[in-house]
């Protein structure tokens, strides 16, 4: 089996005046289809930074991002949006809905950009909301709408394009812990039933735990690599692979 | 993305802001406006004077007079410059050339109802009589009348005529009143020999009525380069002149060296006319070259509309200046926009929006400024426009007097090509306006989508 997500010996160096701040001081992974990722770790130790340059948000100091295959790293930004665009789904933690349109239209949003016509798009928006439960929200504007409808939203957003990998940044940081629950159960159902990957950020070792594998991360290092044994997917890549997935633990 | 789709995001985003959107607009309006106004002044100005000259006359026309600077030549040069016959065929022999009048010019002396006046009788071909604008009821002289008949200016009936006591002024009308007309005495006798009977006869002013042939249109107050004279057509006036003066053929005739007058014309003036507007130059400076003097109302219309083409200018340039302004404000309130929605910027990139349509998106907001700045500034031009056509016409008399043109024309004139340039500069420099803009949020980073403030 080969790893969808390739990271080798990733830094990122902040200069801040004549200081250098290590966000990032060299991870090595493998992520794979169907994974869901957390990645965790106390506020400051990179773990966003490392996400970014996952969605090629930002570039890397040094090291190599390979995802299906293509170097993340080497392309330039317009390829950066249409790999996005292709392949990448994206929930934000403050759910990021555009104020001017309501559900359905932000919904259908990323695949406008596709120049995807009206009615198809519509069609599949309508399809993803139902999914998620909130297919009687459609019309309503972001905010006339709760932070877990609006989460809920977002969700159905990173999923209309049928994308490869999701990037969660903190998902459920604006939630309480009820609406949390469901919100992480609903993602982990979807990454299972339609057979995704998750990379999700959180500093919540709780929320860490609904993952497939977490990925413990202090101060820019990887410092531990915890699988949860009973994921099916992480079973099934041991029985193919005769190991478990890559991950470099280093430093403190 | 799909053009429509650009184009529906662009008109809700303006939609958000609604004031912002309509103060900017407004920008646009009154540039666009005051440039339309001001251009649309230019060229009224300029149709007017086209209006003017043409009513002087034809602009197709060249008036050509023999030099005098050549007063040196010897008697075959001379005879070489002399408006005669032979150099009527040579001009109409020339290219562009579409007719060759010469004008065969007699002053006289005219008595009616105790009034006088003096003018002149001007004998000129068929061509010119028919390029003439008579009154409805008057027709042209025939070619091969046996009498002669006269075409009267119209400013000779209304100003020329003078009591002879009071000095008052008296208009004529040449169907109802008797013109007395008499014919200057030759001052060309025949040697003293011959100083007997024919120049008797025209020393006692025999005074002739010649039949009304027709009238110049126009009344009291219009005027032209024809209205003060009367006209005939040139081979029955020299048929006429023959009777009178004889061998003479005119009243005061050129004599040879010898005394003798000369027995062919030599014209005041000979007018050519040329098939195009356009073409009058060239003829022109080929009559110029042969020697004569000449001159034509193309020749002034052409200085006049370059004094005016500068006019123009400083106008354009004073509406330019107000739609510069409003450019500027298209850019700050794009720019604004910008800064306000870099979050959302940041996010459209995040989900995978190409630069190029998110700088699309800015430019069609920024021409959807400029497109609607511009149609609703010209719906204000044309509004002000007909205002100072109203004002200016009989309706203002004060004002157009005071602008100077009053007849004819109106001040402000919007042809269509003004209006689709008005619309359609107005949507560049909207798109010009929004493009630093548009490229500064192309560039923006993802990142502000992530961060939380
Ligand atoms: N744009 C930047 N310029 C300079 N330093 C930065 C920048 N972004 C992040 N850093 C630094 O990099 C380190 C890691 O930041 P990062 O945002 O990845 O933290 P985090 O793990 O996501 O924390 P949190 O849980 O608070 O979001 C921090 O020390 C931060 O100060
Ligand atoms: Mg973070």
């Amino acid at each position: 089996m080969e790893p969808l997500i390739k990271v080798r010996d990733l830094y990122k160096i902040f200069n801040i005046g004549s200081n250098k701040v290590y966000a990032l001081n060299g991870v090595s992974f493998d992520i794979y289809k169907g994974e869901f990722i957390a990645i965790v770790g106390t506020s400051g130790s990179g773990k966003s930074t490392c996400l970014n340059m996952l969605a090629g948000l930002e570039a890397p100091s040094k090291g190599v991002i390979q995802i299906a295959n293509k170097r993340i790293d080497r392309m330039n930004e317009a390829q950066l949006v249409r790999f996005r665009r292709q392949n990448v789904g994206f929930i934000f933690q403050s759910y990021n809905l555009i104020p001017s349109m309501n559900a359905i239209e932000n919904v259908a949003m990323p695949l406008m950009f596709r120049g995807v016509g009206h009615e198809e798009r519509m069609k599949a928006a309508k399809h993803y909301m139902e999914l998620i439960g909130i297919g009687d929200q459609s019309m309503h504007m972001p905010n006339q709408m709760s932070g877990g409808q609006q989460q809920r939203v977002g969700i159905a957003r990173a999923l209309v394009i049928d994308p490869q990998i999701i990037f969660a940044d903190e998902p459920t940081g604006n939630l309480d812990s009820h609406t949390t629950a469901d919100v992480l159960d609903l993602m982990k159902r979807i990454v299972s039933e339609e057979q995704r990957t998750m990379v999700m950020v959180t500093h919540d070792p709780h929320i860490a735990s609904w993952a497939d594998r977490q990925l413990k991360v202090v101060d820019g290092h990887i410092v531990e690599t915890v699988i949860n044994e009973s994921s099916p997917i992480e079973i099934k890549i041991k029985e193919e692979n005769g190991e478990p997935p890559f991950c470099e633990v280093t430093g403190s | 993305m799909r053009l429509y789709d650009l184009f529906k995001l662009a008109l809700s985003n303006l939609k958000r802001r609604k004031t912002r959107t309509f103060l900017t607009i407004l920008g646009v309006v009154i540039g666009t406006a005051s440039i339309v106004v001001m251009v649309s002044l230019g060229l009224g100005m300029s149709q007017m004077m086209l209006k003017s000259y043409q009513d002087e006359g034809s602009l197709t026309m060249i008036r050509v007079y023999e030099s005098y600077e050549r007063n040196d030549s010897s008697e075959k040069n001379k005879q070489l410059t002399e408006l005669t016959d032979d150099n009527v065929e040579r001009f109409r022999a020339l290219d562009h050339v579409v007719e060759v009048s010469p004008a065969l010019d007699v002053s006289v002396s005219a008595k009616c109802n105790g009034a006088e006046s003096d003018f002149t009788i001007r004998g000129v071909s068929q061509y010119y009589l028919s390029q003439l604008k008579l009154r409805e009821c008057g027709e042209i002289p025939k070619k091969d009348q046996n009498e002669l008949s006269l075409i009267y200016g119209n400013q000779i009936l209304y100003n020329s005529f003078y009591k002879t006591k009071t000095y008052e002024s008296m208009e004529i009308d040449p169907y109802k009143d008797t013109i007395f007309l008499t014919f200057p005495a030759s001052d060309y006798s025949e040697k003293r020999s011959n100083s007997d009977s024919e120049s008797d006869t025209v020393k006692k002013q025999k005074k002739y009525i010649i039949p009304v042939s027709g009238i110049l249109s126009g009344g009291k107050d219009d005027w032209s380069e024809n209205s003060y004279n009367a006209y005939a057509d040139i081979d029955t006036l020299k048929k006429f002149l023959r009777k009178l003066y004889k061998k003479a053929l005119v009243p005061a005739p050129r004599t040879t060296k010898n005394g003798k007058a000369y027995t062919y014309y030599v014209y005041d003036t000979i007018y050519v006319f040329v098939d195009d507007m356009n073409n009058v130059k060239e003829v022109q400076k080929q009559l110029a070259d042969m020697g004569f003097s000449v001159n034509s109302n193309m020749e002034w219309l052409e200085s006049a509309q370059q004094q005016l083409g500068m006019v123009q200018m400083v106008l354009g340039g004073i509406g330019g200046v107000s739609l510069l302004v409003a450019a500027i404000g298209i850019m700050n309130t794009m720019m604004m926009s910008i800064y306000e929605r870099t979050k959302e910027i940041g996010v459209m990139k995040v989900l995978g929006c190409d630069m190029s349509d998110i700088r699309n998106m800015f430019l069609f907001e920024s021409g959807i400024i400029g497109l609607m700045g511009g149609i609703a500034g010209l719906m204000v031009s044309y509004l002000i426009s007909f205002i100072i056509n109203f004002l200016t016409s009989d309706n203002g008399e004060s004002v157009s007097m005071f602008i100077g043109y009053s007849e004819g024309g109106s001040l402000s004139y919007i042809p269509l090509w003004l209006a689709a340039f008005a619309i359609i500069f107005a949507i560049a420099v909207g798109s010009v306006a929004g493009y630093v803009p548009a490229v500064r949020a192309m560039k923006l980073s993802p990142l502000a989508a992530i961060r939380n403030e």
